[in-house]
């Protein structure tokens, strides 16, 4: 179960998941809704779908989106962050009905890039059973792509959460990807601000920007945090295998 | 040696990957030790950059010495005190060989270190994937008399203990970074290593939250027959001060003789079926 939305990484994730377990056995969900509705999203959607033989499946969000638009008493529809998390988050349902109703697993599309700095939706876009390229860094996803045959223009497309019309990641990072991504290739590898910031020619104080951003991040990708009251404390200390079969 | 010495239990809450802020604080309460009649100042385990960083450790880890200890140096001369604090030591050797050390300066300088023996890898603890343990006791003869050093998860072992006692040590000093839960532990044992070696066990622990790890606190002065002569309060900062008289080591040692009765040929037993445990 994967939502398609017509961009790199969930063209990716699709490719992938069509090699491993079959393109019939993969039911990509594509998600529109009124306001940053685009066709061409939509096209390039159906251009996975076709090329990895994938059963998909449309829903109109945007009735759904008015809905909560209408009932939570506090909506403010101009904070567009706040709404943009929402449409996240009800991307996530409409993923998870299907996987409990037809006995799937969701396969998230998150990347190493965004996730590491904290780029994504708590309980949102990050939500998935398996993350197949959650290791990848956003310039290797693109390469992935190209190797897997997705098409150069769908590869190199900008990057986009698509929760308000015209969003785009590199905008919004304030950085390029090629960049970024060296800079965390550098911290993932213990290599101080003043090593990346020199062997890259930039500014130190745009790997620190990063730095920090990553650091005060973790909060995300972490199961809430809780009192350590008892001998064992799930998140904390239990340590069991992820599956018992 | 004094016969009597004043000491400062310096119960922080450390704040994370923030050097220059706790060493602050370190430094505001070295000066009001001294104030107060205090010739050393303890800080707990990790003090200096928070125990909870997880990989940061590599980042925040200097070597000993090295530019902080230079600074707490510099501090202990100008405030003419003893200082003992925890840190990340980076190995001067390596890159990236990190120790749980526990830094000893004086009027003088640099005293001396210690390297954490013991490092709990189980529970909520991952230091065995961090540091390289010590291989040293460690007791230092100091102005102010033979001053040991151990830290935390050490106090589990007795053998830590008994060794810097026999090595001289009328006052251990254990420095900890203890959550909440293992509370009731320490609580016994500072009491247990104190009256089995016949020595003063000065607790210092953290206190406050550390990433959902609440610290004790808790620290305290047990004396060499088990009373305890200064605790501070569970979980919040605190700082106290309090006496250690030497001369109370005489009626201890008498009292219960543990050290005159040592049975030196039962440690290579323990040697023995340690290995074969």
């Amino acid at each position: 179960m994967l939502g398609l939305s017509g961009g790199i990484d969930s063209a990716t994730v699709a490719a992938l998941s069509s090699l491993a377990i079959g393109g019939k056995n993969v039911l990509a969900l594509m998600l529109p809704e009124e306001e940053n509705f685009s066709q061409k999203d939509i096209d390039d959607a159906k251009t996975v779908a076709d090329l990895f033989q994938l059963e998909t499946n449309i829903c109109d969000m945007t009735e759904v989106m008015e809905c909560f638009y209408e009932q939570i008493p506090v909506f403010d529809r101009k904070d567009r962050l706040c709404k943009g998390n929402v449409k996240a988050r009800t991307r996530m349902i409409y993923l998870y009905y299907y996987a409990n109703k037809f006995n799937r697993i969701v396969c998230g599309s998150s990347d190493k890039s965004e996730t590491m700095m904290g780029y994504f939706t708590k309980w949102g876009d990050a939500a998935a059973d398996i993350t197949p390229i959650l290791d990848l860094y956003k310039t290797q996803v693109r390469k992935l792509a190209l190797h897997l045959r997705i098409p150069e223009r769908l590869a190199l497309k900008p990057s986009t959460p698509a929760l308000w019309p015209a969003q785009k990641a590199e905008t919004e990072l304030g950085i390029k990807y090629e960049i970024l991504d060296l800079i965390l290739y550098g911290l993932e590898r213990f290599m101080t601000p003043e090593e990346i910031a020199s062997q890259l020619k930039i500014e130190k104080s745009t790997v620190e920007n990063v730095k920090r951003r990553w650091i005060g991040n973790e909060h995300k990708r972490r199961m809430p945090i809780a009192p350590k009251l008892g001998f064992r404390t799930v998140g904390i200390d239990f340590r069991l295998p992820r599956h018992t079969y | 040696m004094k016969d009597k010495i004043k000491i400062a239990l310096a119960q922080i809450s450390s704040k994370r990957e923030d050097k220059e802020a706790n060493f602050q604080k370190i430094e505001k309460l070295t000066v009001k030790a001294k104030e107060q009649g205090a010739d050393l100042a303890i800080f707990p385990e990790m003090s200096l950059t928070g125990y909870v960083v997880h990989d940061q450790f590599y980042e925040l880890a200097e070597t000993v010495p090295g530019p902080t200890v230079e600074k707490a140096e510099a501090l202990a001369k100008k405030a003419g005190m003893h200082i003992i604090f925890g840190m990340p030591e980076l190995s001067e050797k390596t890159q990236a060989t990190v120790f749980n050390t526990a830094v000893f300066v004086g009027p003088q300088g640099l005293i001396g270190k210690y390297r954490k023996m013991y490092l709990p890898t189980h529970s909520v603890f991952e230091e065995k994937r961090y540091f390289r343990p010590g291989y040293q006791t460690a007791a230092f003869q100091t102005g102010l008399g033979n001053i040991g050093l151990c830290i935390c998860y050490d106090i589990f072992f007795p053998e830590v203990l008994r060794l810097i006692r026999l090595k001289g040590a009328q006052l251990i000093v254990c420095i900890s970074a203890s959550p909440a839960v293992r509370r009731s532990y320490f609580e016994t044992l500072t009491s247990a290593r104190a009256i089995e070696n016949t020595a003063y066990v000065a607790y210092v622990n953290l206190a406050g939250v550390q990433d959902g790890l609440q610290f004790w606190g808790g620290s305290r002065l047990v004396s060499p027959n088990g009373d305890i002569l200064a605790k501070a309060k569970y979980d919040e900062e605190d700082f106290l001060t309090c006496e250690v008289d030497f001369s109370d080591l005489r009626t201890a040692e008498t009292f219960i003789p543990t050290l005159r009765d040592l049975r030196p040929e039962l440690f290579d037993k323990l040697k023995e079926y340690a290995e074969l445990l």
